[in-house]
Order: structure tokens, then C-alpha cells, then sequence
């Protein structure tokens, strides 16, 4: 068959398909309405609704409940292509959660990005918010210019840029670290102090996680690093993780969520201070931050699934999961299972414990939100 | 191969009376056989040897390349330059490489499967590869705290960055480039206390196969033998800076190019396939995790040794390689 009739008889199946199936939905929506007893103009709203809406919903149901529940199916087979899937129960996860390594590693080392990352995140995006709020000139330019590292930060271009950024030797920010002592000497040992405390607090990490703490000691007895040690950054196991959060604390993407919230702070509220003399930490403390809570409770819930899922930075930045797999992340692991080892089965399973570790982390989130978020409208 | 085995089309019956099939170097062949029957057509060959600036080794006082492993090490440390915390020179690259491990087991005389198809970590070669490693490292490396080499663009090699490096012409100078009249390429070394010690040259092949669901196999086969042809292999690989899998193949480039001929040479006569490496991304995915511990001194030679151990032989068991 010539290929251009081949394909142009594909697109009228596609459209043909897509009109058909939006009117199924839309029918048993419609019957749907009519057995609940509604009358007939409820019943063709109901129909127009989603027939319109219907496009989006089949392409949701094929494209992402699909592949959703058949990924829930191989997590319990042994699927290793190009062999078909055979049932093996639980021993997915069960492999997964008590005998693979890779694996306890690899949620250590997520959980350590998004414990030590995300609380310095949102610290430097409501900072930035805060600057950025204040009624100045070019406020609107400044805006521009802090969100650009938003669009940019995991793009793989920028992290190819990232390497050449932070390459220990020549790379721009050891440069301009050592530019800066040079004026200010009084900061190397500064500088010393934070080499030798990142170091000891991953080392740490690093012999929790591997059950030897060889590195902590060698560390430890080292003392403080001589003047000419710089961070390593991605070269190095205890500077891989840092150099992917202070990444991340660059990219700031929830300072337009902090910007937003501080918007709806109700003034009056901080006229009422003034009044009675609140100093501006107090202004800060006693108002902005609770009525920025649900902003703070946002930004948190989205960071925890953002941060758990890390993967660009894994395979861009740090050469697979490297060094010493300091970066080998879950997401990273899963997708080295899948596409790498072939096994879709057991990257399957992975992705569903990754699911409910973050669904229980949103869960406990939500429990807690009840004893810090505040939502003015209920006092109302 | 070992990865795909019986999923690929047996081609034997296909080429058994193909006259061009005596052409094809013997080491190539051995990429393509599974249960003694080609599955596939040899396609490139990259060998990979040793290379060294031979005036950054007569200003570290050299006068020829190493030849033993404690040569090696010895110079991988003169010839490295640290200021300030950085490396400003490397005597050797790379130093973490997981594939020149395997071909330095094979340098020892030794071999990553014993004859029951585990793997072989517990063998003195594997220990003294790994440590010869370990070494050089340090050497290079006085300790976890210095810089690498800063960024830089083009061939290492002929960057002046590196004294020594390991691997096959793709990370190598343009072989056109005049820096080849100061590199000297060279098999590799020998260990005084391995008797059956011999330098090595890893032999990477790439070949085409026919998928064994195929529908139109002779067909296929009839596409892969034009793509086979002496002509079109030598087109392919003179774009690709690597070597054609036939002698008959061996014109032009490869003939007039005085450091394709000389790495031609080696491979002849020190060639070994990297082959037969079974579950090769999760083998890897091991050694990429034990080797730079124990170079960190996260963990000791044996406990690494140990868990590629472990961790290899558990992978060969679930992937139904061992019982």
C-alpha cells in the first residue's frame, strides 16, 4: 500500500476512533443521568459535557490507566523481555524490600535529597519571594530574572552546563569561591570548616548506608582539610548528593507559589501590628508565615514527590548514578531495571513501592497539616 | 551474544557456503557464535590498547613505555602533577574503568567464569587486577580530596592533561593528528609473579543479527551479507574510526593510516574478544558499585571482591545461568 494513503487512512481511523468513543462516554453518561431520574436538558448537558471533555478522558484511560494497571500486573511476574511474564506472587517485592542492595541504597540516597534539600529549598524560595515582593523598581525584571533558573535548572542542557559549572578544578563556582577568599582570606577556614563538616555528616550517611563507617573514621582522624581542599561536588561520593540539592535550591520553583501566597496576606493585619509595635521578625513569625502556610503545606507535599523522583540529575550530571552510586536514585534504579537489565517486572514492582512510600509520606502530610497549615477561612 | 543467544536466527546453514565467511578474523567470529553456531555478522572492531606521550615520559625521566604492572603504577605517579589540590597532569586514565579490570584479569592469565560458569572473583588474578587498579589509582590520586583534571575539549590525550591512557582510537587523537608522532601504542604489560601472564589488547566487536521471530530470515540474510561486504564494511568503519571485522576489508585507511596499521597489528597478535560477558549491564552495574568503594577506601579488597562475588553469582542464578 503507498505509505502516504497508509498513514492518511490511520488519521481518519484516529479521528473516527476518537469521535466514536467520545460518544460511547457521553451515552452511558447521558443513560447514566436518565436512570438517576434527571430531566431531559440535564440529561443533553450531561451528554455535551463530556463529549467534549470525552477526547481527554479515553486518551487518559488508554494512555495512563492502561499502562498503569498493566505496570501493577507485571509488578507480579517475573518479566524479564524478551520472555513473556510469568507469575511469581510477591517475590518482587519481596526481593526488592529485604535482599537487594541497590535498592535500600538507592531509597536512602532519595530520601537524603529530599531530607536535606527540600527544607533548604523552600527556605531560599521564601527568601527570594520575600525580596522579590517588596514594592521596588524592576520588580517585574527581577521576577523574570529569578524564574529563569525555574524553566532551566533540570534541563539536560543545563546539566551538562552544571558539570562544567562545578568541576572542581576550573569550574566557575570553585573559581569564584577562591576569588572571594583571596579579597576576604578571613573565609577560607570558613570554607575549611564547611569541607570537612559536609564530609563527616556524608561520610556518616555513607557508612549508615553501607553498614561500614571506614570512610567516617579516616575523616575523623584527617581533621580539618588543609587550605587547598575545595569541594568536589560531582567527582566526589560526599559531594554528589549536595552538589544535586544546592541544584535544586537554585531552580527556586516554589518562590512563585510564596509570591502568590504572600499577595493574599490581608494588610490590615500588618497594620494592626504596626500599631502595636511588632518588631518585623515578629510581623514575619506570628503573621506572613502562618497566613503562607498552605503555600509552605503546598510547596512540601509537591517537593516530597518532586524529590523522591529525582532522575536527570542521576544519569546528566554524575556519570549513572555515580560516584560509588552516591547518586543512584530510585527513579534512576528503576529505569536502569527496566531498560537496561530488561526486567520490566521487577522495575514495575519498583515503581509501585515508590508510589506508596510517597502516597504515605503525602498521607502523614495531610494528618499533620491540621497542627501548622492555616486556612483563614476557617475561622471564618 | 551471551544476552541474547537463542533469541537471535541461526545463520549457520546460511553461511556455511558463503565463500566471504573465510574472511572474517577468527576473533571477531568467536563475538557471534552461541551453542557453536553464528547468530550474527560481525560489524566493527575496536581494539583497545595503551597509549603514552612518550615526551611527557622522557621529561619524567622514561625512556620507553612500561612493561610490568609495578611499572605502570610508578609511572602513573611520576608522571602526575598536583598543585594546589588538583590535578594538573594525570599520569594514566581512566582510573575506574570496569572493562579494563576484565582485560586485566586476562593480562594475569586469569578468566571471569570458572568452569561451571560462576564467576571467577575470588581468583588471585581477579584480586591482583583489582589492586594493581587500587594502586595506580593512588598514585595518581594521592587522596579522596584532590580535584580531577579541569573540563576540557577534544582528545586528552593531546591535551598535554594526560600522560597515559587506556581505551580504543574513538578517545584517542585524530589519527591524522601530528601529536601521534609523540604517542607510542603499545599491548599492555605482564606481572613478574602470574607465569602465564601476557599482555592483552580487549577486542570490542559489534555485529548485526536477524531476530529469531523473524518472518523473512533468508531474506535478512541476503541484506546482511550485502552490508557484510568487504566494500561496504570498509566505507562503514573508516567513518567510524574503527576496524573491519574481514582481512579482505583491510584497504585503504586502514593500510595507508600508520596508527591504524599499528593497532591492527597489535590486535592480531594480542587480541582477545571482549566477549561472552553474561548479564553484561547488571555485571556492570556490580563492579561500578564494589570497585570505586574499595578505591575510596570505603571498603576493604577482600569485602569487594567478596560482594562481586555474591552479587554476580546471585545475578547468573536469577537469570536462570546457574542452578
Amino acid at each position: 500500500m503507498n505509505p502516504k494513503l497508509y498513514t492518511f487512512l490511520w488519521a481518519v481511523a484516529t479521528v473516527v476512533f476518537i469521535i466514536l468513543s467520545s460518544l460511547a462516554v457521553a451515552s452511558v453518561a447521558k443513560l447514566i443521568a436518565r436512570w438517576r431520574g434527571k430531566n431531559r436538558t440535564y440529561q443533553a448537558r450531561t451528554f455535551a459535557s463530556y463529549f467534549f471533555a470525552s477526547p481527554w478522558i479515553v486518551g487518559y484511560i488508554i494512555f495512563v490507566i492502561g499502562p498503569t494497571l498493566a505496570s501493577l500486573y507485571w509488578s507480579f511476574t517475573r518479566f524479564k523481555l524478551p520472555d513473556p511474564p510469568v507469575w511469581v506472587g510477591l517475590q518482587n517485592y519481596i526481593q526488592l524490600l529485604t535482599t537487594d542492595d541497590q535498592f535500600r541504597v538507592s531509597i536512602l540516597n532519595s530520601i537524603y535529597v529530599t531530607l536535606f534539600g527540600l527544607p533548604l529549598q523552600l527556605a531560599m524560595a521564601l527568601v527570594l519571594a520575600l525580596l522579590l515582593y517588596r514594592r521596588l523598581p524592576g520588580e517585574q525584571a527581577f521576577r523574570m530574572i529569578y524564574y529563569l533558573p525555574v524553566m532551566l535548572a533540570a534541563n539536560a542542557a543545563m546539566l551538562i552546563t552544571w558539570r562544567l559549572v562545578l568541576n572542581p578544578n576550573n569550574g566557575i563556582l570553585n573559581t569564584l569561591i577562591r576569588m572571594i577568599e583571596d579579597i576576604f582570606p578571613f573565609l577560607v577556614p570558613v570554607r575549611q570548616g564547611v569541607v570537612w563538616f559536609t564530609e563527616i555528616t556524608n561520610a556518616a550517611f555513607l557508612g549508615l548506608q553501607r553498614g561500614d563507617f571506614n570512610l567516617l573514621q579516616q575523616i575523623v582522624a584527617r581533621g580539618l582539610p588543609g587550605p587547598e581542599v575545595m569541594p568536589l561536588w560531582h567527582q566526589s561520593q560526599l559531594w554528589s548528593k549536595p552538589a544535586i540539592i544546592f541544584i535544586g535550591v537554585w531552580s527556586c520553583g516554589m518562590m512563585m507559589i510564596y509570591l502568590a501566597a504572600l499577595s493574599s496576606v490581608p494588610p490590615h493585619l500588618y497594620e494592626a501590628a504596626l500599631v502595636d509595635g511588632a518588631s518585623g521578625w515578629q510581623r514575619f513569625w506570628r503573621i506572613t508565615f502562618p497566613m503562607i502556610s498552605p503555600a509552605t503545606f503546598y510547596n512540601l507535599v509537591v517537593g516530597i514527590i518532586a524529590t523522591l523522583q529525582i532522575f536527570e540529575q542521576s544519569y546528566v550530571l554524575t556519570d549513572n548514578g555515580g560516584p560509588a552510586q552516591s547518586t543512584y536514585f530510585v527513579a534512576y534504579y528503576l529505569w536502569r531495571s527496566t531498560f537496561r537489565f530488561n526486567k520490566i517486572g521487577y522495575g514495575a514492582a519498583m515503581s509501585w513501592i515508590l508510589l506508596v512510600l510517597i502516597l504515605v509520606l503525602t498521607l502523614i502530610q495531610f494528618r499533620l497539616a491540621n497542627r501548622w497549615v492555616y486556612y483563614e477561612y476557617e475561622e471564618a | 551474544m551471551a544476552e541474547y543467544g537463542d533469541r537471535l536466527a541461526p545463520l549457520g546453514a546460511y553461511f556455511k557456503d558463503w565463500p566471504d565467511w573465510a574472511q572474517f578474523l577468527p576473533g571477531t567470529l568467536d563475538t557471534v557464535m552461541w551453542e557453536g553456531e553464528p547468530r550474527g555478522l560481525p560489524w566493527l572492531t575496536a581494539p583497545r590498547a595503551y597509549m603514552c606521550r612518550t615526551d611527557i615520559l622522557k621529561e619524567v625521566g622514561w625512556d620507553r613505555v612500561p612493561q610490568t604492572f609495578a611499572e605502570m603504577v610508578k609511572l602513573a605517579g611520576d608522571a602526575t602533577i598536583v598543585e594546589g589540590g588538583a590535578l594538573q597532569r594525570q599520569g594514566f586514565t581512566p582510573l575506574e574503568d570496569w572493562q579494563e579490570y576484565i582485560s586485566l584479569i586476562w593480562t594475569l592469565g586469569g578468566s571471569i567464569y570458572k568452569d561451571d560458569g560462576s564467576p571467577n572473583f575470588d581468583s588471585p588474578e581477579a584480586k591482583a587486577a583489582l589492586q594493581f587498579m587500587y594502586d595506580r589509582r593512588r598514585a595518581v590520586l594521592p587522596n579522596e580530596q584532590t580535584a580531577g583534571l579541569p573540563e576540557t575539549t577534544g582528545a586528552l590525550l593531546a591535551s598535554d592533561l594526560v600522560a597515559c591512557q587506556w581505551g580504543n582510537l574513538w578517545g584517542a587523537p585524530a589519527t591524522s593528528d601530528p601529536i601521534w608522532e609523540k604517542i607510542e601504542l603499545f599491548p599492555g604489560f605482564t606481572h613478574p609473579d602470574f607465569p602465564n601472564s601476557k599482555p592483552v589488547v580487549q577486542v570490542f566487536n559489534d555485529w548485526l543479527a536477524i531476530p529469531a521471530y523473524s518472518k523473512h530470515i533468508p531474506e535478512a540474510v541476503e541484506f546482511l551479507k550485502f552490508l557484510g561486504s568487504a566494500e561496504n564494511l570498509n566505507t562503514y568503519n573508516s567513518h567510524f574510526g574503527s576496524f573491519p571485522p574481514r582481512k579482505d576489508a583491510w584497504f585503504g585507511y586502514v593500510e595507508q593510516d600508520v596508527v591504524m596499521k599499528k593497532m591492527g597489528e597489535l590486535m592480531g597478535q594480542y587480541g582477545v574478544g571482549f566477549a561472552d560477558i553474561r548479564e553484561t549491564a547488571q555485571f556492570r552495574d556490580v563492579l561500578m558499585a564494589e570497585m570505586p568503594l574499595y578505591f575510596s577506601d570505603v571498603q576493604s579488597l577482600d569485602a569487594a571482591l567478596k560482594n562481586i562475588q555474591e552479587k554476580y553469582t546471585q545475578i547468573l542464578r536469577d537469570a536462570g545461568r546457574l542452578p
